[in-house]
């Protein structure tokens, strides 16, 4: 494989020079201003009331204002302190010049927030060759363009505008979940459904068009830091073997909701073969080869992570459905019948242990018991998770009673001690259940479908784990 | 095998004919069917009674991608007599042919596709499905990323919604797992080592008894400048 000079170097950069994207000491916003609806300004107020950045931000402007607690500045020329990050939101017709500037100026990372890029036929696709030449001359590295930017809440850094009302609740509960996401909007709506389930997010991209920092680069970054799950949204995949190589290398899940699945085949393909190679059926593969967690629903996103931020991963596929509702049972047992998962089959001598504990109707599995007190619960998980023939639950309880939130409560600590995890659902006081989620940061499901599902992947990430071994092809 | 590609490419060929692509995939590992290419309807007839009847016969060339429909493949001929009259008809259809294939004649009731191509993001990708003429209706198809584990072929054996076909199946034997896995990992090799090799189609490769033997093949060929990636 051929490779210009300048090229190499930039593959040799690691995953160092991700760092100032998200935790710089200083940054300078270009385009941030005082006009109306200034999306500059947005990132200004972002960064001193959302997150209260503790770093210095400059704001250039024409009129060189200061804005919204940034310093004002006309020229890059006019900032005589070190800066560690460029973030860009101005006509795309002047970011080559800006890009020319902040190389020269020794600044190492940009954030290209403008769209008119390659997302914009002929004209845009030259002005996003010119700014590649350029970050490879100066060997500077770019996310975006087309991009929402960086969202860091360990580290209170966020050049996203418009999110201010979103990031000011997140902030508070910083956690492991990293996001890589090829689209604002889906950053959006991740962010917002994650305001009322305590996820914890640990940082946040919008990659945009990822004319150079890419998901790959992102991945090898995430493993290096706080995060404990990736959670990925892509539209296209870019060099599919450099990701599949960064998902080798970590142990930490990668999720990846891919979008654009009806992609059609090269028409022209000559054998049968090609023409069955779709985009979508080779990805499929490459996700299965490399251990990537394929997604099925953009909302999978935000909902599936906290299975394993708070739950041991499933290491076997024998499941006990647990219920206080016969119907629940059977719609559990129907929803893992659909998955690589099974009902746990009970031997004789818990089916007699459980049928001795008062109000439990079925002492196979499903489990579902009547109106019962606290410590029956306790009783069936404790029995359910050491016999030995359980690698896994699955938790459809009804919580209008208030004990409720306080055995499942106690059901993750138990779990957590032996080793297997439950997948919680309440079909009723859903109320109780968001307040549970918030308060006692319980990782409960929104639907029995969402449960099952929380299981599933647990078992996948298990059996990935055992074949991380490296790609056999060349970098 | 590289002559056979090199020359090919010499003559600008943009296939290589059915002899041809399933030389390559032999030498690469993979099993075919016994069979030989015939100049004359007299060396037809020797070659038949050499491989043992029924025979196939085929008219071969670069240019008949669509054998069947040109009606250039004559199936399960049982003696001497039907293999000239084959031979007659296939040499008459006015096909410019390399010769004619003389081969055995394989049975069996399990059909697979293996096959090699090249996605723009991935590269050189493995696949593995059913087989037969029914491939493209029932679309049971996976693919890996080119060069492919031991461990990678079992997956995709296990993960084609067919993948009972390959357990004991009506009266039949199981088929031999590790035959389909080297294959798979031969053809993965193959089109990660050659850059000439744009496409690969086996279909079908027939279960006779255990044994997954190719019956059909067809490599699609592509020019490579210098310097540039095989993938």
């Amino acid at each position: 494989m051929s490779m210009s000079p300048a090229m190499k170097i930039h593959e040799a950069r690691g995953v160092s020079d991700m760092e100032k994207f998200f935790n710089p000491s200083s940054v300078v916003i270009f385009g941030a201003s005082n006009a109306k609806f200034n999306l500059g300004a947005m990132i200004c107020k972002a960064l001193r009331d959302a997150v209260q950045y503790p770093g210095q931000v400059y704001a250039v402007n024409s009129a060189g204002d200061d804005v919204a607690g940034a310093k004002g500045c006309q020229a890059l020329e006019d900032i005589r302190e070190d800066i560690d990050l460029a973030v860009i939101i101005t006509p795309a017709s002047v970011i080559p010049g800006l890009i020319q500037k902040c190389g020269a100026r020794g600044i190492r990372n940009v954030i290209i927030e403008s769209s008119g890029f390659s997302e914009k036929g002929e004209e845009g696709r030259k002005l996003q060759n010119e700014i590649d030449r350029l970050a490879r001359f100066y060997a500077l590295r770019i996310i975006g363009p087309n991009c929402l930017g960086v969202l860091d809440i360990e580290r209170r850094f966020c050049c996203m505008y418009g999110a201010e009302e979103i990031v000011s609740v997140l902030v508070r509960h910083p956690g492991p979940v990293s996001y890589i996401l090829q689209s604002g909007g889906v950053a959006e709506l991740v962010g917002e459904r994650l305001m009322d389930d305590r996820l914890g997010v640990n940082k946040m991209v919008c990659i945009g068009n990822k004319s150079d920092v890419n998901e790959a680069d992102l991945i090898d970054y995430f493993d290096t830091d706080h995060t404990e799950v990736i959670c990925v949204y892509l539209e296209n995949v870019k060099d599919g073997r450099k990701l599949m190589r960064a998902v080798k290398k970590t142990r930490k899940p990668v999720l990846v909701y891919k979008s654009g699945k009806s992609e059609a085949g090269r028409a022209a393909a000559l054998s049968h073969t090609a023409g069955m190679a779709q985009n979508d059926a080779v990805f499929d593969g490459a996700c299965r080869q490399a251990g990537i967690i394929r997604l099925q629903s953009i909302e999978e996103l935000h909902a599936l992570p906290k299975m394993f931020t708070r739950m041991p991963l499933l290491s076997g596929n024998r499941i006990a459905v647990f219920t206080t509702s016969g119907a629940f049972g059977s719609v559990g047992a129907d929803l893992l019948a659909g998955t690589n998962l099974v009902m746990a089959e009970f031997s004789d001598e818990t089916k007699s242990r459980l049928s001795r504990i008062p109000g439990v109707f079925n002492a196979a599995n499903p489990v579902d018991i009547g109106p019962a007190p606290p410590e029956i619960y306790l009783e069936i998980y404790n029995i359910l998770l050491t016999s030995g023939e359980v690698d896994g639950m699955l938790h459809l309880a009804g919580m209008w009673r208030d004990f409720v939130q306080d055995v499942m409560q106690a059901l993750v600590g138990f779990c957590r001690r032996q080793r297997k995890p439950a997948a919680l659902y309440a079909y009723n006081s859903m109320g109780k259940l968001l307040a549970a989620r918030q308060e006692k940061e319980l990782p409960v499901f929104y639907t029995a479908e969402e449960a099952v599902r929380a299981l599933e992947v647990s078992y996948q990430q298990y059996l990935y784990l055992d074949k991380k071994e490296e790609p056999l092809w060349k970098p | 095998m590289e002559t056979i590609i090199q020359k090919a490419l010499k003559r600008g060929q943009r296939v290589l004919s059915e002899y041809d692509s399933k030389r390559v995939i032999q030498s690469a590992g993979l099993a075919v069917n016994r069979e030989k290419l015939a100049g004359s309807r007299k060396e037809a007839i020797s070659i038949a009674s050499e491989i043992g009847y029924p025979v196939v016969l085929k008219g071969c060339s670069d240019k008949a991608a669509h054998k069947t429909e040109m009606g250039l493949v004559k199936l399960n001929l049982g003696n001497a007599e039907e293999v000239a009259k084959a031979y007659d008809e296939i040499t008459g259809k006015g096909v410019d042919l390399d010769g004619v294939l003389v081969g055995e004649m394989i049975r069996g009731d399990r059909e697979f596709v293996l096959g090699l191509s090249r996605d723009p993001q991935f590269g050189p990708c493995v696949m593995f499905g059913v087989g037969g003429i029914f491939t493209e209706a029932v679309k049971d198809v996976t693919f890996r990323v080119a060069p492919i584990t031991e461990r990678d072929a079992g997956e995709m054996l296990d993960e084609i919604r067919l993948s009972k076909l390959l357990t004991a199946f009506r009266g039949k034997p199981a088929v031999d797992r590790r035959a389909l896995v080297r294959a798979l990992v031969a053809i993965g090799d193959l089109g990660y080592r050659s850059r000439e090799i744009a496409e690969i189609d086996i279909n079908p490769v027939i279960i006779s008894g255990d044994q997954p033997i190719a019956v059909d093949a067809l490599v699609v060929l592509q020019r490579t400048e210098e310097g540039e990636s095989g993938r």
